[in-house]
């Protein structure tokens, strides 16, 4: 089953996508960690959030780009955070997929999911602040707002995350 | 009169297109979107509704959710949004929000 997690900053995203993990029971599980370690203060969070994750018997595997490249050991289950920093990696990144980054992170989703037996990505949430952007930022948000969509219909579930509550999209908890 | 919401790049126009079974030029004749820019130096928003309301679909991003902009205009254009937005859901038999591409009723009744 693929679920998409999706919410705004500190919206509890990410704490509610490890507790669709814990809650499936399912071992092995696997972490893909998008985020680069630019500075001390990146490198000092990645430390903290893998020690966090050991305790939930999670294993990281790190992607920064690339994603169809990535192999999972074990068959078990996969959480994946965030797209919005595999998004960025990709289009800025200098081995990243550029122009073609939704197409690359659409069969790099596609890999995954024939390599575990379930899938949780968590996204983000930035489309709500305005209109008026430009040049880069514009570029970015069209992007990732594309690979939102598309990790949306690929899902089984989608849950948007606000104020820690999950909000069904799409999957049986959906009302009406 | 249905309105359509949601945020940016959410897939508001592919959502009125598909409801609708309209290509491009029917949705260009029968719908109106970006309404949230019209706002700026509009001075009566409830008659700014009226007229958008006589379209088959109006298309409004949703752009309250950020941060209060400093500039004193965006400011003001952002609450007009937000305001228009209310006047045009009050006018609308249906209202759709799209989230991610998916479409959920908020008023009325759809098959989608």
């Amino acid at each position: 089953m693929v679920t998409l997690v999706i919410g705004g900053a500190a919206s509890g995203k990410s704490e509610f996508a490890e507790s669709l993990v814990l809650q499936m029971g399912t071992l092995p599980r696997w972490y893909i960690a998008t985020m680069q370690p630019f500075d001390d203060e990146c490198r000092e969070r990645i430390r903290r959030h893998r020690k966090m994750r050991v305790e939930k018997q999670f294993e990281t595997i790190e992607c920064f780009t690339g994603l169809e490249k990535v192999t999972i050991p074990e068959k078990g289950v996969v959480l994946l955070e965030c797209m919005s920093n595999l998004t960025a990696n990709e289009l800025y990144s200098p081995d990243g997929a550029g122009a073609h980054t939704m197409e690359a992170i659409s069969r790099g989703i596609d890999h995954l999911i024939q390599q575990c037996t379930d899938l949780i990505i968590v996204s983000n949430e930035v489309f709500s602040g305005g209109t008026d952007y430009q040049g880069d930022t514009l570029h970015y948000l069209r992007t990732l707002a594309a690979v939102n969509r598309m990790l949306a219909s690929k899902a089984d579930r989608v849950y948007e995350i606000v104020c820690g509550i999950p909000v069904c999209h799409k999957g049986e908890e959906r009302k009406g | 009169m249905v309105f359509i919401t949601g945020p940016l790049f959410s897939g508001k126009k592919s959502t009125a297109k598909s409801l609708m079974h309209w290509d491009d030029t029917m949705l260009e004749q029968n719908a109106v979107w970006d309404v949230e820019q019209m706002v700026s130096g509009c001075s009566d928003l409830e008659k700014l509704a009226d007229r958008l309301a006589e379209k088959q679909v109006v298309i409004a991003s949703e752009i309250g959710g950020g941060v209060v902009p400093v500039d004193p205009e965006q400011r003001a254009q952002r609450e007009a949004a937000g305001r228009l937005s209310c006047l045009l859901a009050q006018r609308a038999d249906t209202v759709i929000r799209v989230f991610c591409g998916i479409p959920t009723v908020l008023k009325g009744e759809i098959r989608l």
